[in-house]
């Protein structure tokens, strides 16, 4: 896949967690995905339609989700809760619409669904097109120090 | 200051209200999409609006324009905050009267900013 597509995701993703939770995410190396399922415990998900179309999803294990809505809403969480299921969902609208930003930049115009977001591991989902799935993993680091991945997965064609 | 958060997800009015207290705004209210706004606006009076802008009921522009032709209200300064950031969409906002226009994500100072200029705008 031509790194143009792969491009405005980077930024995206680290302009969002940069400006709205505060810190540094580290791409890890690019691959393809081929299980068309989650890749995470939650994962919002973005229909996307325009000069392309295609589908993105956004994904963090428990861990991960719980450390998002901390930031974000300044309040704990003791597990995955509606309102954790809730800032996924907004982080992936976020997300969307940066890397949108930034393709139009580029000339490609794009529009997206509202986000859904899903529960549960390895999730099968129809990516609604034929081309493979293009995964991007961002490392970041909990209040702890624990190590969290967050996956951004996408296809358009 | 009292400010009338508009936005359809719970977590969002959260995420909003845990920005504004870091730049000292603790006084406010919510309401979930644009017809809510307008019941708490006849009840309460704010210094500010901070709307989202896709919304069930009553859209975030449809609720600006209903603000902006209503006398008591139209000088409220009003925020559009979304993740639309395309051209079209700041358009049609501004011509729909909107004080500032915030794209998602922004920072608390950026959020301060925008209401500085809002206010600044309707002569605050």
């Amino acid at each position: 896949m031509d790194v143009k597509y792969i491009n405005p995701f980077i930024v995206a993703a680290q302009s969002v967690f940069k400006t709205m939770l505060g810190i540094e995410v580290n791409l890890n190396k690019p691959v393809l995905k081929s299980e068309r399922t989650t890749s995470g415990d939650i994962t919002g998900i973005i229909g996307l339609v325009g000069d392309k179309k295609g589908t993105i999803t956004i994904s963090f294990r428990e861990k991960g989700a719980m450390f998002v809505f901390q930031t974000l809403v300044g309040d704990d969480c003791s597990g995955v809760t509606p309102d954790v299921v809730d800032a996924i969902g907004e982080l992936t609208n976020i997300i969307s619409g940066q890397a949108r930003k930034e393709f139009e930049k580029a000339g490609i115009n794009l529009k997206a669904s509202i986000p859904m977001v899903v529960v549960g591991k390895n999730v099968e989902m129809n990516f609604i097109t034929t081309i493979p799935i293009v995964q991007l993993s961002f490392s970041f680091s909990l209040q702890n120090g624990e190590q969290e991945v967050m996956y951004l997965d996408f296809s358009f064609e | 200051m009292k400010v009338l958060v508009v936005d359809d997800f719970t977590t969002m009015r959260k995420i909003i209200k845990n920005v504004l207290k870091q730049i000292d705004i603790v006084n406010v209210l919510e309401a979930e999409n644009g017809k809510h706004a307008l019941t708490v606006l006849k009840n309460d009076s704010v210094d500010l609006i901070i709307s989202d802008w896709i919304m069930p009921e009553m859209t975030g522009i449809e609720f600006l324009k209903a603000c902006k032709s209503d006398e008591t209200i139209k000088k409220i300064p009003f925020i559009m905050v979304t993740a639309e950031a395309q051209k079209d969409n700041i358009m049609e906002a501004i011509k729909s009267g909107v004080d500032n226009y915030i794209v998602k994500p922004f920072t608390p100072e950026k959020l301060r900013e925008a209401i500085d200029k809002a206010k600044a705008k309707v002569g605050k």
